[in-house]
Parts: C-alpha cells; sequence; structure tokens
C-alpha cells in the first residue's frame, strides 16, 4: 500500500497543538534500554535536552503513522526545536529532535487528562531529562501543548 | 521570595538552617518540584542538573554514580530529596547496582544536590506477546521484557479512565506502555503502571 504525507496543511504550522507527551530512554543506558542506541538522528542521549517527532523523514512517517489519528504534523528534521508546555504544571522546555517517534497509531484514541484539561494522542516523547523538567518521570505521559520556541 | 532550587542549594552548601527550610517546603516532590525555574540550557545539549547512571556506592547521604557514559556524578539526598523506587519510598531503599535518574541543582564543587531520584525506573512500550496472572510479557524492540504485577502497588490506566488495580482488561497483541521499576541485572520489572490506549 502507498503511503504518502496529507496534502492539507499541517495543523502545527498553524497554531501550537495539544496531544501526549511520555519519556523514552536512548544513547549509552542501563536496564532496558541499554540496547536502544543514538535514535534516527545518531545524537540521542537521556541526558540531553532532546524529543522524538512523529515526521522527521518518509520512513519515519511510514511507521508513525500520526494521520491515522487525524493529526498532519509538519515535516521536521533532526535539531529542529519545539517548546513543549505541561498543561499540569504549565512549566515548559526546549528541547530539538533527536529521534523519530513515538508510534502515534498505535495509540490512538488515547486520553490523558489534568482536571479538566485534556489531550488526545501521543505525538511527542522526551528523552527523560526533558520531560523531568517538566514533570515526575513516575509520572510516564501527560496532556502537553507543543508549539515553536 | 526564596525558590526552592536557593533553598536546596543552601541545604548542601550550608548545614542545618537550610536543610530544615527545605523540609518546611514539603517534599521536593513530584509534581510541585517542576514548577522550579531551572537555567536555560541549550535545547539538545546535556542538561547539567540533570544525571543518569548505577549505583556504585553509598557513603552517608551521598550516591556514587557511574553514568552510561562513564562519567561519575555523587548525588547528594537531603531532607527534602523525593525518591521513587516503584513509589515513594526512602533512602535506604537504594542500593548499589541499581538503576537511576536524577535532578537537582548542580553545585560548584560538582554534587548534584538532588530535588528528585528515581530508582531503576524503565517507561517502555511495547506489544504484549503474553499475560498471566502474575506476568505480563512484553515484546519491546525484539526483546522479551518480563513485566511483574505487585500486589498493592500495580494499576492500569485505560484511556482516561480511573487508574484501576484491575490489569485484566489487557490484551495479548495489544500495544502497551509501561512504566515500572527495572530489576538489576534482568530483563525483568516490577509494575509500577500500564497505560493501555482503551
Amino acid at each position: 500500500m502507498a503511503r504518502s504525507q496529507p496534502t492539507d496543511p499541517p495543523i502545527d504550522l498553524q497554531a501550537a497543538v495539544r496531544g501526549e507527551v511520555s519519556w523514552f530512554c536512548c544513547g549509552t543506558a542501563w536496564g532496558p534500554c541499554s540496547s536502544t542506541g543514538k535514535g534516527a538522528c545518531g545524537t540521542c542521549n537521556s541526558g540531553n535536552l532532546q524529543h522524538a517527532w512523529p515526521n522527521t523523514s518518509d520512513a519515519c512517517w511510514a511507521i508513525t503513522r500520526p494521520d491515522s489519528c487525524g493529526f498532519a504534523l509538519s515535516r521536521r528534521t533532526c535539531g529542529f526545536q519545539h517548546r513543549i508546555t505541561a498543561l499540569c504544571s504549565g512549566t515548559s522546555v526546549v528541547t530539538s529532535i533527536a529521534d523519530c517517534g513515538p508510534q502515534t497509531d498505535l495509540f490512538c484514541g488515547e486520553r490523558s487528562c489534568c482536571g479538566a484539561t485534556c489531550a488526545t494522542d501521543r505525538i511527542i516523547d522526551l528523552t527523560p531529562a526533558a520531560y523531568s523538567r517538566i514533570a515526575s518521570l513516575s509520572t510516564g505521559l501527560r496532556p502537553c501543548e507543543i508549539s515553536t520556541p | 521570595m526564596t525558590s526552592r532550587r536557593q533553598l536546596l542549594k543552601s541545604a548542601v552548601l550550608g548545614g542545618g538552617a537550610g536543610v530544615v527550610a527545605a523540609t518546611a517546603l514539603g517534599s521536593l516532590g513530584p509534581e510541585a518540584a517542576f514548577g522550579a525555574a531551572a537555567p536555560d540550557v541549550e535545547p539538545g545539549a546535556p542538561d547539567p542538573d540533570f544525571a543518569e547512571g548505577r549505583i556504585r556506592s553509598i557513603k552517608d547521604n551521598t550516591l556514587l554514580v557511574l553514568g552510561s557514559n562513564m562519567v561519575f556524578h555523587n548525588i547528594r539526598v537531603v531532607d527534602g530529596t523525593s525518591l521513587w523506587k516503584l513509589g515513594p519510598t526512602s533512602f535506604d531503599q537504594a542500593r548499589p547496582g541499581d538503576g537511576l535518574y536524577a535532578r537537582g541543582v548542580r553545585m560548584p564543587d560538582g554534587v548534584l544536590a538532588a530535588e528528585s531520584v528515581w530508582l531503576n525506573i524503565v517507561n517502555i512500550k511495547g506489544h504484549v506477546s503474553n499475560i498471566t496472572s502474575e506476568k505480563i510479557h512484553l515484546d519491546h524492540k525484539g526483546q522479551e521484557v518480563l513485566c511483574h504485577r505487585v500486589a498493592g502497588k500495580s494499576i492500569a490506566v485505560y484511556s482516561d479512565a480511573p487508574p484501576s488495580a484491575d490489569l485484566s482488561l489487557l490484551r495479548v497483541g495489544q500495544h502497551v506502555q509501561i512504566l515500572g521499576a527495572w530489576r538489576p541485572d534482568t530483563n525483568e520489572v516490577d509494575i509500577a503502571t500500564v497505560f493501555s490506549p482503551h
């Protein structure tokens, strides 16, 4: 089956977009993370302020398929910066792209809330260093807003 | 107004009054601590106020940690430090060999004064390949991780439904995220939370 990006304007070019944020490990690491590697950009480290984005390339898009959840996220390549704001705390962090992910299509429809403030679908993953700037690692998953710095 | 970070710093530098002040803030923990202003760091760069690695030794209130990048960290735990090991825990539960992530304030002498320390925490995604009453077999990037249900600790979050101790709705073949505590030097994890999209 041929897969291509939708032609509609990507929503994150028009305004900030809301979705779920989680965290992942990369680079040299311990435990189940030890085989993870440096990510699609070859630069990813758990201790760096970095993130994974679902549309870093055609190959990446073919895996993550955020369009299947209704997201037309634009192509952003290695090193591009986003600001991620936790909707629970209001705290934000600016990070750069270091990997492809998350696999948005596998969690379509999932929703996270802080009180009455909610966000649906996974559209970004942060390194532990970045996530722990805006939330405790023990929360695992949070609603957030993503914008450009 | 004195910031949480300033109090933490004074707790390490200056002794008694600082420690009392930090403790008086309540736990420096999880959600509350993350409102504290952190210094600007270039996006993409290492965060000097963060450390990861495995505990080599413990002396008094300091963890000597060898980072996976072979850099050593001295991580100081103070009265207000929040510690996690499958849930909130105390300093005496830290063991040599434990993996960790820590966030705090880097002191002039290089010591990291810890706001939070997460022991053995992992957050992995994968397909459920088998389920028994006690375990979830997770295919994580082609490797099997045995995830143990822990009575009174393990919960499931089915999308935005309230957390539940009932893990019976999970199905073989579905994709999940498991937050838990790694059992050092094994492929096994104790489950804190299973996130399921439905």
